[in-house]
């Protein structure tokens, strides 16, 4: 198929002097957000015992063994900031992304054995199913470095049950399994109780030697049979029962090495758990790039840093998409789907490290007197209209029928509202692409550039697709509400105004109501929020937005669970016509 | 070669960064202007100087109206 992908059309143009002087402040704004949010992640990484303590007892930190593990270059961390229960610990004690490791794609997750000794916290069962279900959308190898302690105690009553609870990622675990998709286990350190099952049920098990998973631990072992109190002589058996079973832990390398079998390996060294796992990763079932390749890899032809200044920090300023995604795209090429047709909204092809995915954006500009066309108002662009939602419903069915994974980048107010927006359908042409997107089988991922907002972040690959969307990125711009708060204040007040002034009493109060109202959902909108109540996956600097896209398209191109042949592809035809 | 600079929509002038005898460089924001709850940025397409500037802050704008005019700067080759 060369004659349609080694040369595309090539798009966008190299930042001009005025436009650079004209967007100094934008740039500055933006980084002191990230930098923001990368003090924010490095508290993270800090919370629990120092890493001087944690190798002085002979032990590598969480994050030491995700260095030594992941190939160099490749880590792209999810759910840093992930805290919808507002630990006290600041996390929800797994540290997890996409990375390589011996030149494979995997997604990976360890327990942070600083914190607690990688116990259970409240929301930890969440983050853990949002992993398990990106490397069942990726269809590639879920990594474990388990290192559990069990449950925080104190709090079980947060997670320990429930629908979603900290039992589910175990039925998860099958469920990957019985689909082909393998889970790694490197064991480390004691793995008591829920620790037990985190650690026996992924597929392979690389143990080191002082590690041990159990049913129950030594708390378990000596305190069992309730007697309704404790007294003086029952703390004294609890002592003597305690100081037998810390001598010797129940579920040793002895027992499940030597007596079940339990684990396959055993490694002398904490290194040698995780070269155990780099090997079995060389063997682990993955394409070769070229086979799904439509070109040699290429390098945007703009710097990713022109971003800083090409997309706005504030959220009413209009920008121009197009020049954005030739920031990230191979060679700054693409072909574009319809480009005469819904003109807010972008569909194309595009390659990205040499693979074809399909890019649906926001344009973001004033659209003429003349569009919508079902209207006698001008359509201004970051709204859809029927074109657009027609448009984008016929590419993802195109995507999915050519097996093309899909990058997502919304910035979006919402559907034009009012009787003629109803009049031209857009209401049934929305769940209708909501219906597109749910009858394809590609990986998606969302790019949220700037505004998530109404529907439109619901069906524009949103993290509510959650069958089809790996992840969804947030930026230092990015803002998620269901609409905007002054307009949320006006909706809910707007009658109060009358009321009191048909009554003539002062305004002031309701006003002050709706200030505040207004002013929370700024405060509930920014990345940080989104970042730790999961509406975004990650917060991610500008500049490393490619890197992700790298890994997303890496790794859903590593295994498909199903594969359209190049020169069957429909869509780079239609698009030629 | 005197650059008329045009409305691309109608709307309301909110920031005008200029003053006449500025000199500007190509692809620089000299104003912009709301509408429909959007702001829309205004570019000078070429370096000069502003000689002339049609509108002010807070005027009321009809697409294709001239907002300002600029000297474009000649480069001798």
């Amino acid at each position: 198929m060369k004659p349609y992908f080694e040369k595309m059309t090539e798009f966008g143009h190299a930042l001009k002097k005025g436009r650079i002087k004209s967007t100094e402040e934008n740039l500055n704004s933006i980084k002191k957000i990230e930098e923001n949010v990368a003090d924010e992640m490095n508290r993270v990484k800090l919370a629990g015992f120092p890493e001087e303590k944690i190798n002085a007892r002979g032990q590598m930190t969480v994050w030491q063994r995700l260095e030594y593990l992941v190939d160099p270059g490749t880590w792209c961390p999810l759910h840093t900031l992930y805290n919808p229960m507002n630990n006290e610990e600041g996390t929800t004690n797994v540290i997890d992304g996409v990375g390589k490791i011996s030149g494979k794609w995997a997604v990976i997750i360890g327990f942070d054995n600083k914190v607690m000794a990688g116990a259970w916290l409240p929301g930890q069962s969440e983050n853990i199913l949002r992993v398990t279900d990106l490397s069942k959308r990726l269809n590639i190898p879920l990594v474990w470095l388990v290192n559990c302690s069990g449950a925080k105690l104190t709090e079980q009553e947060k997670f320990y049950a429930n629908r979603r609870g900290a039992g589910t990622p175990f039925f998860r675990h099958a469920e990957l399994e019985q689909m082909g998709i393998p889970v790694l286990a490197g064991i480390y350190g004691t793995n008591p109780a829920g620790g037990g099952y985190q650690s026996i049920s992924p597929t392979i098990l690389f143990a080191h030697k002082d590690c041990n998973i159990a049913v129950g631990g030594v708390g378990i072992v000596s305190g069992m049979a309730p007697k309704g109190e404790f007294n003086l002589e029952s703390a004294e058996g609890i002592i003597e029962r305690a100081k037998q079973s810390r001598a010797k832990p129940p579920g040793s390398v002895n027992v499940h090495y030597d007596e079940t079998g339990f684990f396959r390996y055993v490694f002398e060294d904490e290194t040698g758990v995780l070269d155990g796992l780099k090997d079995y990763m060389k063997d682990m079932p993955a394409y070769h790039p070229k086979f799904f390749r439509v070109t040699e890899p290429k390098e945007p032809r703009f710097p990713i840093d022109d971003l800083y200044r090409l997309i706005p920090l504030n959220p009413k300023r209009v920008y121009d998409f197009d020049e954005v995604l030739a920031r990230v795209v191979d060679s700054s090429e693409h072909m574009e789907f319809r480009p005469d047709y819904g003109p807010e909204v972008y569909t194309g092809l595009c390659k990205i490290d040499g693979f074809p995915v399909g890019c649906v954006g926001n344009r973001q500009q004033y659209l003429g007197r003349n569009y919508p066309e079902y209207a006698d108002y001008p359509g201004m662009g970051g709204k859809l209209f029927r074109q657009g939602l027609i448009k984008m419903n016929e590419f993802v069915t195109l995507c999915g029928r050519d097996r093309i994974p899909m990058v997502w980048l919304q910035d979006s107010s919402g559907l034009d509202v009012g009787d003629a927006a109803e009049k031209a359908e857009l209401l049934g042409l929305a769940q209708g692409l909501v219906y597109s997107i749910q009858q394809t089988d590609v990986p998606m991922m969302l790019l949220l550039l700037r505004k998530g907002t109404a529907s439109a972040h619901y069906l524009m690959g949103g993290p509510t697709a959650n069958r089809h969307n790996a992840f969804t990125l947030g930026t230092a711009a990015s803002e998620i509400y269901v609409m905007h708060g002054e307009t949320a204040a006006v909706a809910t007040y707007s009658r109060r105004l009358v009321k009191e002034k048909e009554a003539g009493r002062p305004l002031e109060p309701v006003i002050e109501k709706m200030n505040k109202l207004a002013k929370d959902y700024h405060d509930k909108s920014r990345p940080l929020f989104c970042a730790k109540n999961g509406l975004v996956d990650e917060i991610v600097p500008l500049c490393d937005l490619r890197k992700y896209l790298l890994a997303f398209i890496g790794a859903a191109y590593q295994n498909p669970k199903s594969i359209c042949p190049q020169h069957h592809m429909i869509l780079p035809r239609i698009i030629k016509g | 070669m005197a650059q008329e600079i045009i409305a691309p929509l109608d709307g309301k002038v909110v920031q005008l960064h200029i003053r006449t005898g500025d000199k500007v460089e190509e692809d620089e924001e000299i104003l912009v202007i709301e509408a429909m709850k959007m702001e829309t940025p205004i570019f000078v397409p070429c370096d000069g100087t502003v000689t002339e500037i049609r509108v002010k802050e807070g005027d009321q704008v009809a697409e294709n109206d001239v907002l300002a005019v600029i000297d474009e700067e000649h480069i001798e080759v």
